[in-house]
């Protein structure tokens, strides 16, 4: 690094020997001016462990865990705490639905199951496989071996169709949403070209699926030649422009010529997958994942830290531009910088941002605090639960084993529309009626209820009822709200299921706090 | 910062995901109070001038010749003859004889021409008034209406609903595109009622009012301290659900006069124009009933003649139930489908996917009963005067409801036109 350049990094992060943890914390004070006065204290250990447990193993801790972590005087608890969630099995499924939906966003699994996609990535997770390789094979891998045959999901359930690959290459790994692009230049960002687009396209213009795209078991395929042009639709003129394999910002990759004759290792024929020569898709995974291509690895960390603070440095996760700066811009350049330098260790990453001061602030907004901007994180941000976090969220705080079999129906309710990013919250109708009567939460209630009927001190059914689903010992006033609905009872166990009910149905357990 | 403003329109972010009476339609409780709609006079006025749609497509492609544009014995006609009507000169096929004495109140185009004969393209023209254009897809009829007629946040149910033969119900339907999702459509499949909008039998109603109590409770005491736009959408979320589920008698036909629901016929179809009138009736934007299935290859006369006998009568009957509650005067009421059918008749007795020159029917706000606009040739192969797109038709359905259909939609501040500029209302049908 050129001297300047680190004398300014050392002014603007403070000395850079510190820990990533305390580096990200002075970026983010630094990021208000009146940030100290400003910024809501450290969360109580209840919001802690739940938000922990919510980010770390996709679901709330049960009551054992709670009030474990509650009673625990040693002052090292959180970050024991925090080590322990991130090496446990929970981390795994956790990041492996984030994973899911980041790459494949609830599109249909039309090509590669379910299943045997989840155990892939599991398996990549539990290894932590560094990013940039696990992208690498996602983007290589040509679905023929079976084996090894769910790495090619990404681009089989998109059934390779060229502009739906191109945009997700540019929005998932380049945080660029790109579409606008298609037609013409962007009218109003100056750095989304037409040309960036379809250099983008140029990797896969050749590849298709064979023996046809709507084949179940299709594998992909490419062709030696065809070419991508383009016109813009504002041109008059209709000037066509050709373009060959090119990253965003780079330079058009050299192309190898084969002597004519011998374009092909294997050439098309009927019912034969033709292999050429030179591979443009080949190109493809090295060019995206090289680090002077700086935009995948700058995503893969901003849509992380989204993950885990509930907004991006650059919001939205793929609209960066120069127009729409991130909130932060040392910080995610520090980011990028320190998780290229660690191999693109994700679960390193996880467990700097989770030791951070501004990871573990308390999303109670201080009184002094009248319009809270979202991208400062004075306060924590609200993350409204995902489907899945949901359903496990829900199954164990109706005290069952596992949450697996209410991840379907919460997944059909609760998913955002496949192909589209989970947004900004919203609570539709359908949702809130499954909520409201829904047949698979009025059956996971039961099992509270019978918890709860065997406890006759109204104090001790309201312990429970809150440690179980809201993670935190009740308030006088609530103990006193029980009491008095037990007192009244006609018919305790309804009254039970519907003070459960009620608590899964607030605010307080629809959000990660 | 918009997101895009010209040519594009993806609306990836520009709305959030399926938030059918989401964060925008949320936070007002109060204007119709816990009774819902029916509860007040003011109420039952704000619905009498309350504009609606009610689309009838008939799915598959129905035949022109065999409805509103018979050419009896000519090569093309058929078997059927074309009887006389309630409006003297025009004359329909003999297998509408209940709709023909309705024909006062219909007004007739003979002449559109769709541009495609292909079922999924030909059912987006129909209903987006426009050709597929790459880069902006355009919303429903059903979306389009349910944002400029309807109630906005006041409304206790859907302003766009479709009735579909059978199959499951749903939300999250991609037809409001760029209006988003709040008025995208919710399916009834079959008629049945959205899912879990009943309280289960083991929930009684004390038990149901006394766990919503509690809940407001601890979402107020939550709101202290972490109140956000995210929190009052999720809140007010169960609000919306006990309007609606405060109106679902509206849902169930069997809350109808016996008598009434005669009229209409106990059979599929009549149990869902009977549904889609109460839905109208209280308050509901848009309602599309689906009458399926008009794809008549093969048999085409023999289809047409159970199809349509299905559809005479509760037509009619449809038509006389809303004129009897002066609901006729603030409802549009449309006959459409994706295409009409090929005067040539195929040698299964079938005719085959046609575009070029056919027929849909008008009545109800805005529409001059009677009036019979465009022609067709000797043998209908070709439109002989005025030859109409869907375009047209958008215009016309629109200013028919009283809306200046020359005005914008401005998503992400990219102007789109309501419908398409390139054409204009059918001024001869408008009343």
């Amino acid at each position: 690094m050129p001297l300047c350049f680190l004398l300014a990094a050392l002014v603007a992060v403070g000395d850079a020997r510190n820990p990533l943890p305390a580096r990200i914390d002075t970026l983010i004070v630094a990021g208000h001016p009146d940030f100290a006065k400003l910024a809501a204290p450290a969360a109580d250990d209840a919001e802690f462990v739940r938000r922990a447990y919510l980010d770390f193993t996709g679901t709330i801790p049960t009551v054992t865990q709670v009030t474990a972590f509650l009673t625990d005087s040693s002052p090292n608890k959180r970050a024991t705490l925090i080590n322990s969630l991130i090496d446990s099995p929970g981390y795994v499924r956790r990041m492996t639905w984030f994973l899911d939906v980041t790459l494949m966003e609830r599109l249909a699994d039309v090509k590669v199951p379910r299943a045997a996609w989840e155990a892939y990535l599991q398996a990549a997770i539990a290894e932590n496989r560094p990013y940039d390789a696990l992208v690498r094979e996602i983007l290589s891998n040509d679905g023929a071996d079976p084996k090894t045959r769910p790495a090619a999901k990404f681009f089989l359930d998109r059934e390779l169709e060229p502009h739906l690959v191109t945009r997700d290459i540019s929005r998932i790994f380049l945080g660029r949403n790109l579409t606008c692009a298609q037609c013409h230049d962007h009218p109003v960002i100056d750095d989304y070209k037409q040309s960036e687009y379809y250099g983008i396209q140029a990797f896969v213009n050749r590849s298709f699926l064979f023996p046809n795209a709507k084949a179940p078991t299709a594998i992909i395929a490419e062709k030696a030649e065809g070419d991508v042009t383009f016109v813009s639709v504002f041109d008059k003129a209709k000037k066509q422009f050709t373009i060959t394999p090119k990253m965003l910002g780079a330079k058009a990759l050299p192309e190898e010529k084969p002597e004519k004759g011998k374009e092909y290792k294997v050439a098309p024929a009927a019912n034969v997958r033709p292999i050429p020569a030179f591979s443009r898709r080949a190109l493809l995974a090295g060019a995206l994942t090289a680090p002077e291509n700086t935009a995948f690895a700058r995503t893969a960390v901003n849509r992380i830290w989204a993950m885990m603070l509930g907004r991006g440095l650059v919001d939205a996760v793929d609209w960066d531009h120069s127009s729409n700066p991130p909130s932060h811009p040392e910080l995610l350049e520090l980011l990028t910088d320190e998780f290229v330098s660690h191999n693109y260790d994700v679960k390193w990453l996880v467990r700097q941002i989770a030791h951070t001061q501004t990871y573990q602030r308390s999303s109670e907004v201080p009184s002094q605090l009248k319009d809270i901007p979202a991208d400062r994180y004075l306060v924590a941000n609200l993350k409204p639960l995902t489907p899945e976090q949901l359903a496990f969220a829900v199954a164990q705080a109706c005290g069952q084993p596992s949450g697996t079999g209410a991840v379907g129906p919460f997944r059909s309710m609760f998913s955002a529309r496949p192909g589209e990013p989970q947004d900004a919250f919203s609570s539709t109708l359908d949702q809130t009626l499954f909520l409201k009567y829904g047949a698979t939460v009025r059956g996971m209630l039961a099992s509270r209820t019978a918890a709860l009927a065997k406890l006759t001190d109204p104090d001790a059914v309201a312990e429970e009822l809150f440690l179980s689903v809201l993670s935190r010992r009740p308030t006088p006033d609530e103990k006193k709200d029980i009491a008095d609905a037990l007192k009244s009872a006609t018919d305790r166990n309804a009254t039970l299921t519907g003070l459960t009910w009620a608590l899964i149905a607030s605010a307080e357990f629809r959000f990660n706090h | 910062m918009p997101r895009c403003t010209y040519a594009c329109n993806t609306a990836d972010h520009s709305v959030s995901r399926r938030s059918f009476l989401g964060t925008t339609a949320l936070g007002t409780t109060a204007a119709l109070g816990a009774g819902g709609f029916a509860s007040g006079m003011a109420n039952a006025e704000l619905a009498k001038a309350q504009k609606r749609v009610l689309v009838i497509f008939l799915s598959g492609g129905v035949s022109q010749l065999e409805t509103w544009d018979p050419k009896p014995n000519t090569d093309t006609g058929g078997p059927f003859k074309a009887i006389s009507t309630s409006v003297p000169g025009t004359h329909f096929s003999e297998l509408l004889p209940h709709t023909a004495k309705q024909a006062h109140r219909l007004a007739i185009v003979r002449s559109l021409n769709s541009v495609s004969d292909d079922h999924g393209i030909g059912a987006k023209i129909m209903l987006t008034g426009r050709k597929p254009e790459a880069g902006v897809e355009y919303p429903h009829i059903g979306a389009v209406s349910a944002k400029l007629l309807g109630r906005g946040s006041t409304a206790a149910l859907p302003g766009h609903i479709q009735i579909l033969p059978k199959g499951g119900g749903g939300f999250g339907n991609a037809d409001s595109t760029f209006l988003g999702p709040k008025f995208a459509s919710v399916s009834l499949g079959d008629g049945k009622p959205p899912a879990d909008l009943l309280r289960p039998k083991d929930l009684s109603p004390e038990s149901d009012a006394a766990r919503e109590d509690f809940r407001r409770k601890l979402n107020d005491r939550f709101a202290k301290s972490r109140k956000s736009a995210a929190t009052d959408a999720y809140s007010e979320s169960y609000e919306q659900a006990e309007r609606v589920v405060k109106q679902s008698d509206v849902f169930d036909i069997e809350k109808e006069n016996p008598k009434v629901a005669d009229r209409y016929g106990r059979h599929d179809l009549g149990r869902h124009f009977l549904l889609a009138r109460r839905l109208l009736e209280a308050g509901v934007t848009y309602v599309k009933v689906s009458h399926s299935n008009y794809d008549t290859h093969h048999e085409n006369f023999d289809f047409h003649i159970e199809q349509l006998g299905e559809f005479d009568s509760p037509f009619a009957a449809l038509l006389d139930d809303l004129a009897d509650r002066g609901m006729l005067d603030t409802t549009l009421v449309v006959v459409m489908s994706e295409m009409g059918r090929t005067p040539r008749i195929n040698d299964r007795y079938g005719r085959d996917h046609w575009s070029k020159a056919w027929s849909v029917a008008l009545a109800g706000c805005g529409i001059k009963g009677g009036a019979v606009v465009g022609k067709t040739n000797a043998n209908g192969t070709a439109v002989a005067d005025r030859e109409i797109y869907s375009g047209h038709l958008f215009h016309t359905y629109l200013r028919a409801v009283g809306i200046d259909s020359t005005k914008n939609f401005y998503p992400n501040d990219r102007p789109i036109p309501y419908a398409d500029p390139k054409t204009a209302a059918i001024n001869e049908i408008l009343a």
